[in-house]
């Protein structure tokens, strides 16, 4: 009985592995290390996409919103706070809570309507409030406005140039390793967990899980929550710390959203491994592609994506999940 | 004075919420019979601009022979995808169609871009203007404005007087009971999806009428946008609707935009654009089914 | 334990359910029968949720849950089965048939390790071992409707609803079925109400009472034996009196 409670655990190791591995190569090989936080950015934002659209099977078409409010969290913390005495990496730490919590509230309020609606309807709705957002943030000037956020300066006025230096071109990215590696936790959690069965089951067919005792509502509530904080983290980490600016035409563009659903559906949605490979295979595809062919990445991927949905919904990991059932190798493959 | 410049906003509102109209026409079609949402759509309207751009700078001729030519490239393309991809995706989740619509436009504006590169474009067609009191009107708008209707009225006889548009009524309304009648509902599915891009592509004509510059491969998106909320104004799955709720749509367009202005330290454009969201949500929360829908 | 009293349902000028008053015991095997269009699917979405009523009311164990959604209903013991079966396609059975102990009567008394055990519990009963590891949705028809009934059992329901048209299925394939349920039900005192077209032999071999619906209304509410005898019944289903 104990052992099969650590084995239900077991895929981790895998996920583990490749992040580990990730951050050995950027580390140890000379002039890897942007390639490497790129590819760590995608897998985050995968393994955080993820955890809605791979559990629920509904599509967020507004998700970078999260990102992008993830973002000016850390952007407001960092230009406000930082000539409190003795905040130093204060405003980091409290950038990032910033960030969960305005991902949080977002995420409520485009719950409150968008949940409750299926299908397109509720991929209309997301998409509203991603723009919709945005051109208020622009419009009435909030933070900033079009004119978004800079502050570099004020982070170095916080933690000395040379920490921020360090932070912005090396600590922000071994966050979102970090955060990637969260995610990951959480979905297998999640999996393992009554959450994960019920999730299964609506996406599968909502109204014979009602029918079996799920309130639907609830669990998608809980799946969109979490995906959406873990955006709003990884915007925090990934763009505005990193960067140390935020522009809202940059943060709400819709490419990313597209990205993040290039990424779990070629990985397989709804799995453990998926968005990390998913991650590696369009991560490195199209750094490759933007060496030799540029300008040319979206043309070859469009049709990969059409190709995917009509041909291999399933993603490469949903394979490779049906073809390592219930074998010795399986029990690492979620 | 402001009275009177609202209501010149206020017109040229619903002369463009006409032409807003009709391109969300096929967006509410593809709706209604196949339960797609084509969220490409803009990227079809771009491809209609781009053959008015053809046509006149390339052929020299006027404009309003490029809403035939783009029509009939319209259903072709529609004929094309449907057959290749839309048909295996029917049985599957929604989220497998929407995403294939979505690779769909990214693809054509990415062919777009290599054809035509990614700068921006445009053209003059100049016919005179009218003056209507409280504002002036450019002829080619008001074509565009008569074009819209009529279209939009052919569209309503062939729904309602042929064999072809009441098969396609019928299902919309029960695709079972449609294919009980003996309609042959998988050309149903064809016809709609082909129908609904040419219109679509059409409708991207009919912009440049009325907007003859910024005619770039991604200037689809911002048209994708309005068209969701015009359908979700009208009723998804109605192109009636999707007319009457492009005109509400145009007039709230503009006069939001003077109101707006008014007030200091907004930005009206984007504040238009907020409000327009702000209605779909509300819309979504209140009344899904549309200020015109029916269900 | 289950009583519906004068429940009406309406869509638009339509009445699909007029004024059903019925009860149904602990333990009790009912068939509720009736021809296309009498209300039967309508009344069972209602007892089941699906649909709340316009007029009367539904209790269950003297609670009245006329409007509560139908997650509200499984806890409280209401388990049903579909027409055609549903179980969820790319979960395994032995995940479909868990899926009902962790949210079904015991869903705060066990874990998903429990629900992993009862599941397989039942599994056995059911006679599906073999097929334990299977994803749902690459079973036979037969296959499929046996992981449903699992799952519904795997709840530990008072009452089940079995929404049955077993025409198309073999009669041995019936029969096994019937027997199947009727052995299962008795062991854990579950209420077992099956809604079929017509009076035959699944009805027949396990109902000790049947209730006829007849364009939304019941006409019949009597020992099986009796209602097949009803000249009431013979009527409607041939559609004229009968001649004796």
């Amino acid at each position: 009985m104990k052992e099969s409670k650590i084995t239900k655990y077991y895929p981790l190791i895998p996920v583990c592995a490749t992040y580990l591995a990730l951050f050995i190569i950027g580390e140890s090989v000379p002039g890897m290390w942007q390639l490497v936080a790129m590819l760590a950015f995608y897998c985050a934002i995968g393994q955080a996409f993820n955890i809605f659209l791979g559990m629920t099977g509904y599509v967020d078409f507004g998700y970078v919103a999260f990102m992008g409010v993830g973002a000016y969290g850390m952007a407001l913390s960092v230009e406000r706070l930082h000539m409190v005495e003795g905040i130093g990496m204060g405003v980091v730490f409290l950038g990032l809570l910033l960030a969960v919590v305005l991902a949080t509230l977002l995420s409520l309020a485009v719950g409150a309507v968008a949940l409750r609606l299926r299908g397109a309807y509720f991929a209309i709705a997301t998409i509203g409030v991603n723009e919709g957002f945005r051109y208020l943030i622009e419009g009435a000037k909030l933070w900033g406005g079009s004119e978004g956020i800079v502050f570099y300066g004020q982070l170095a006025k916080a933690l000395g140039s040379e920490t921020a230096s360090q932070v912005s071109t090396f600590w922000a990215d071994v966050f979102v390793f970090l955060i990637a590696f969260m995610a990951a936790c959480i979905t297998i959690v999640y999996m393992r967990s009554k959450i994960g069965y019920a999730l299964t089951a609506l996406r599968e067919d909502e109204d014979a899980a009602k029918v079996m005792g799920i309130n639907v509502t609830k669990y998608k509530i809980i799946a969109f929550i979490t995906s959406a904080s873990v955006a709003g983290l990884i915007g925090a980490a990934g763009w505005a710390l990193k960067l140390t600016n935020v522009f809202p035409p940059q943060v709400f563009e819709i490419h990313y959203t597209v990205e993040c659903i290039i990424i779990v559906l070629l990985g397989g949605a709804g799995t453990l491994l998926g968005p990390p490979v998913g991650a590696l295979v369009y991560g490195l595809a199209k750094y490759w592609l933007s060496v030799i062919i540029p300008g040319f990445q979206l043309f070859i991927f469009a049709p990969i994506i059409l190709v995917v949905i009509v041909v291999f919904p399933e993603g490469i990991m949903g394979l490779v999940k049906k073809r390592w059932r219930g074998t010795g190798l399986g029990k690492f493959i979620e | 004075m402001f009275g009177i410049q609202l209501a010149g906003n206020l017109l040229q509102g619903l002369v463009l919420g006409a032409v807003y109209g009709m391109a969300t026409m096929g967006l509410s079609l593809i709706f209604g019979v196949l339960k797609v949402v084509n969220v490409g759509h803009g990227a079809f309207m771009m491809v209609g601009a781009f053959v008015a751009l053809w046509v006149f700078n390339g052929l020299g001729l006027s404009p309003i022979w490029a809403i035939p030519a783009a029509f009939v490239l319209g259903m072709a393309l529609g004929f094309i995808f449907f057959h290749t991809s839309m048909k295996r995706l029917i049985k599957a989740p929604e989220l497998a169609s929407l995403l294939a619509t979505f690779a769909l436009g990214i693809l054509l504006e990415e062919t777009v871009k290599l054809i035509y590169g990614a700068d921006f474009h445009g053209y003059n067609w100049i016919v005179g203007k009218v003056s209507m009191g409280i504002t002036v009107m450019p002829m080619s708008k008001i074509y565009a404005f008569v074009g819209s209707i009529l279209i939009a009225l052919i569209l309503y006889f062939w729904f309602t007087k042929t064999r072809g548009g009441t098969a396609l009524t019928c299902v919309v309304e029960d695709s079972e009971g449609a294919r009980v009648c003996g309609i042959n509902v998988g050309r149903a599915y064809a016809l709609s999806f082909s129908l609904g891009i040419g219109l679509t592509v059409a409708s991207g004509v009919l912009l440049t009428m009325f907007i003859p510059v910024g005619i770039s491969p991604y200037m689809g998106g911002v048209y994708t946008l309005k068209a969701f909320v015009i359908a979700v104004l009208g009723g998804l799955g109605s192109p009636y609707g999707a007319f009457f709720g492009g005109l509400i749509f145009g007039l709230l367009e503009n006069g939001s935009y003077s109101l707006f202005a008014l007030i200091p330290g907004l930005e009206p454009f984007a504040m238009t654009r907020f409000f327009s969201f702000l209605i779909l949500l509300l819309i979504l929360l209140i009344k899904p089914t549309g200020l015109l829908g029916t269900k | 334990m289950l009583k519906l009293n004068d429940v009406t349902k309406r869509f638009g000028g339509l009445i699909a359910v007029n004024r059903v008053s019925l009860e149904i015991k602990r333990g009790e095997f009912v068939g509720i029968v009736g021809p296309n269009g009498s209300g039967k699917t309508t009344l069972f979405n209602v007892i089941s949720g699906v649909y709340y009523p316009d007029g009367g009311k539904v209790l269950f164990e003297d609670r009245d849950i006329s409007f509560f959604p139908p997650y509200k209903r499984a806890p409280l013991g209401i388990g049903r089965t579909f027409q055609i079966p549903r179980p969820f396609g790319s979960a395994t059975v032995r995940e479909n048939v868990a899926v009902g102990a962790m949210f079904g009567t015991m869903r705060d008394k066990v874990g998903v390790d429990e629900s992993m055990v009862i599941a397989d519990e039942v599994i056995e009963r059911v006679g599906l071992q073999e097929h334990r590891n299977k994803p749902a949705g690459t079973l036979t028809p037969v296959e499929k409707k046996l992981t449903e009934i699992a799952r519904a059992l795997a709840m530990k329901p008072k009452l089940l609803l079995m929404d049955e048209a077993m025409a198309g299925m073999h009669p041995n394939d019936i029969d096994q079925m019937v027997s199947l349920v009727k052995t299962l039900a008795k062991e854990q005192n579950i209420a077992v109400v099956a809604m079929v077209e017509h009076i035959m032999r699944a009805v027949v071999g396990m109902a000790e009472k049947v209730i006829v619906l007849h364009q939304g209304a019941k006409i019949v509410d009597a020992p099986t034996q009796k209602a097949l005898r009803d000249p009431k019944v013979i009527e409607v289903y041939l559609g004229h009196p009968l001649e004796r």
